[in-house]
């Protein structure tokens, strides 16, 4: 099977259309994203759709939207960009426990039958417990994932049974639960991928998910892992950046100059550590002299920015080397982001992404 | 200030539908109807020809046969550029930050052309199955706090603190904001004729939003909700054709068979709605309530077929009517929907605002 690589939607307002941008401004614009006075929270429908353009041309599956208090709503956004794109998929990010399960199915089925088929679903727990309780939810880390568990279960219900839905949980009630929308695509229930690195969220990735989303490691520490999830019957996507040069020394160059100076280092430090996710609990031990995972493999803006952040640099052949490598330790999937956005994305659909397809 | 006139949005599949019997809540609701689907194609064109000719907004209605309403206005509204959108939203199936987060981003995408109808509930049954278990008048008071919430996230912009008896929230902060040229917030429609619905649209509501009446029955309650601010919109069917005779001929030929008619009756019957409950009394007791307005069709396509019909001259003038006791805006229906939207924004509507010209010239 052929690997599938999905890149982030950039933030609203992050894609320059008819100028260039450097890979400074492209950071410095994302990290600022969640101050009051950024465009970001707001839709932007033309850089969207511009990315989106690209993105389908470079041979990406799909973008994930993420979702957070700071942005707009990622089923929303789907829709809207659905519109304007043909084949591009949409990986939705959505927080259970903020809706009840049945209108949430309801609503994700009509926008499986708007943009045809075309949405996969990504669930998150939670993310800081002072977030969640802004949006009225008041668990523990792991009572989330318990309550995500039975979201999904009645969410499947609906997916698998033509009928009528009855379930009665701990965190979630339905009695002769009834949608007439189905999900409209050529499988029955969306993708679900499950994100974290704890392990309530790699169980509820077994119960209910399709696909395992992390960070990236070095794909031999992720064997283990993967190997794992795989017997089970699940895929692993993972999560990075990638700064793509002709030489590796070019790479570098950009990726250090994305460090901060160290006073915006340490302010910036602080909201990114999110405190109730292990993963950044995780990341923010990173940094210092192991912050070189690999040869190409790169945490050091993890601690200031958080995991996600981690990145993978090189040349080309590199680049397409290590995507290949993590190919056979059974990774399948993964869902990249760059500075900026869309250069990047060129960049790998010109270069990286037929290097890889010719291997495989 | 003028009339606002909105249309009810047509299910899927109907914009190509002929007669009122094939858009019959029998058909509509079972599973493999055509009303479960998106039906793009004929959204589009029945939303361009709305705007066309002068329908301010649609009303879309929620309920477990049909797809979503905030997505069909998110997508609906790409492909139109003045339409607006009224979205029916059940309070209570989701958290007021997430439906706010929703409304917010959908404002940001169509130019904020959306307003709410909200719904305290339906029918205890549909509730249980999306997963909502209190009863009718604990869901007005849910409905009350859900609303307060909402308001704040759009007026206050800053932090949303909330510790009621059905919903919490702390520290409550949305960065995307409500986006539209002329408010801050969506307006807000409650629907409703039951005291808890009343009291609920005076609190919360921009307008309460109920059946049609006689203008002599609804001038009392028009001037409670003016005293307060909140605009009276109806709820009405309209049939209009060059005479009275002949609108009457076209509103008995959409009687549905009596198979379907008597399956109907049996559903509507099993509701709890005060609305549905009253119109339908009226249908047994009088069925005409005066000469223009007819419960005919009540008993078969639910308390909103309450139908005013006649000649456009007349319909004008009755509408006109309405505006001197108070109402302020009409959302409408009629079969099949997209001729009859045509019918009224090429012979009565201007008829109205001509008459409204001559209002303001007089009195300016």
């Amino acid at each position: 099977m052929k690997l599938r690589f999905h890149w982030m939607l950039p933030k609203a307002g992050e894609v320059v259309v008819n100028s260039t941008q450097t890979p400074e401004a492209a950071a410095l614009y994302r990290i600022q994203s969640i101050s009051s006075s950024s465009p970001a929270p707001r839709p932007d429908l033309e850089g969207w759709i511009h990315f989106a353009r690209h993105a389908e041309e470079a041979g990406i599956d799909s973008v994930l939207i993420s979702f957070s208090r700071y942005e707009p709503e990622p089923l929303v956004v789907s829709c809207a960009l659905g519109q304007a794109t043909k084949k591009l998929k949409f990986i939705a990010a959505h927080r259970s426990g903020l809706m009840q399960p049945t209108i949430f199915v309801q609503q994700f089925n009509t926008l499986s039958a708007l943009i045809p088929g075309r949405l996969s679903l990504n669930i998150v727990a939670g993310s800081s417990t002072e977030e969640q309780h802004g949006y009225g939810d008041f668990l523990a880390h792991d009572e989330r994932y318990a309550r995500a568990g039975e979201f999904l279960a009645v969410c499947h219900l609906f997916w698998q049974t033509e009928g009528e839905v009855n379930f009665e949980g701990r965190h979630y009630r339905v009695e002769q639960g009834k949608l007439h929308t189905p999900f409209l695509a050529d499988r029955k229930a969306p993708e679900i991928y499950i994100s974290g690195h704890s392990e309530p969220a790699e169980r509820l990735a077994l119960s209910q998910g399709t696909c395992l989303l992390r960070v990236a490691d070095t794909a031999e520490k992720l064997r283990p892992l993967v190997a794992r999830i795989r017997e089970q019957g699940l895929e692993v996507c993972l999560r990075l950046c990638v700064i793509c040069r002709e030489t590796r020394e070019e790479a570098i160059q950009v990726a250090e100059s994305l460090l901060p100076d160290s006073d915006i280092g340490r302010h910036e430090r602080s909201t990114a550590v999110k405190n109730d996710s292990q993963m950044y609990r995780e990341g923010a031990a990173l940094g210092g002299d192991a912050s070189w995972l690999s040869r190409n493999l790169w945490t050091g803006l993890v601690p200031y920015f958080g995991p996600v952040w981690t990145t993978l640099l090189g040349t080309p052949r590199e680049l397409a080397n290590a995507l290949l490598d993590y190919k056979s330790v059974g990774v399948s999937q993964f869902i990249m982001s760059g500075w900026p956005e869309l250069d990047e994305v060129n960049i790998f659909g010109r270069k990286v992404l037929p290097l890889v397809r010719e291997a495989e | 200030m003028s009339l606002r006139f909105h249309w009810m949005f047509p299910k899927g599949g109907e914009v190509a539908m002929k007669t009122a019997q094939e858009t019959s809540r029998v058909l509509t609701t079972r599973s493999r109807s055509p009303a479960a689907l998106p039906d793009m194609e004929g959204w589009v064109r029945f939303g361009r020809a709305a705007e066309e000719i002068g329908i301010e907004s649609v009303l879309l209605s929620f309920s477990y046969y049909e797809p979503d309403t905030i997505l069909i206005a998110c997508a609906v509204g790409q492909a139109t550029t003045r339409l607006k959108f009224i979205v029916a939203y059940r309070a209570g199936l989701m958290q007021p930050t997430t439906f706010v987060q929703q409304i917010n981003t959908l404002s940001g995408l169509i130019d904020g052309r959306v307003a709410l109808n909200i719904v305290a509930g339906s029918s205890a049954a549909e509730q249980r199955g999306y997963g909502d278990f209190l009863e009718h008048d604990e869901r007005y008071a849910r409905a009350e706090e859900y609303l307060t919430i909402c308001r704040c996230f759009w007026r206050d912009r800053g932090e949303v603190n909330f510790d009621g008896k059905y919903c919490r929230v702390e520290h409550g902060q949305l960065f995307t904001p409500f986006i539209a040229a002329d408010r801050i917030a969506p307006e807000i429609y409650i629907s409703g004729h039951s005291e808890q619905a009343q009291r609920l649209a005076l609190a919360q509501g921009t307008s309460w939003l109920r059946l049609i009446d006689t203008p002599e029955k609804l001038r009392p309650l028009a001037d409670r909700f003016r005293e307060k601010g909140v605009e009276v919109s109806l709820r009405l069917c309209v049939i209009c054709r060059s005479t009275r005779e002949e609108a009457i001929k076209a509103a008995q030929s959409m009687l549905p068979g009596e198979d379907i008619g008597q399956e109907e009756r049996s559903i509507l019957s099993g509701s709890e709605s005060q609305t549905l409950k009253q119109a339908l009394a009226a249908a047994d007791n009088v069925g005409w309530l005066n000469r223009h307005l007819w419960a005919g069709l009540v008993p078969y396509y639910g308390s909103s077929a309450m139908t005013l019909l006649g000649s456009p001259e007349e319909l004008a003038e009755i509408f006109l009517n309405y505006e001197r006791i108070g109402v302020t805006q009409f959302i409408i229906s009629g079969w099949p929907k997209l001729d009859e939207m045509l019918i009224f924004g090429r012979e009565v509507l201007p008829l109205i605002r001509k008459a409204e010209g001559r209002t303001a010239a007089a009195s300016g």
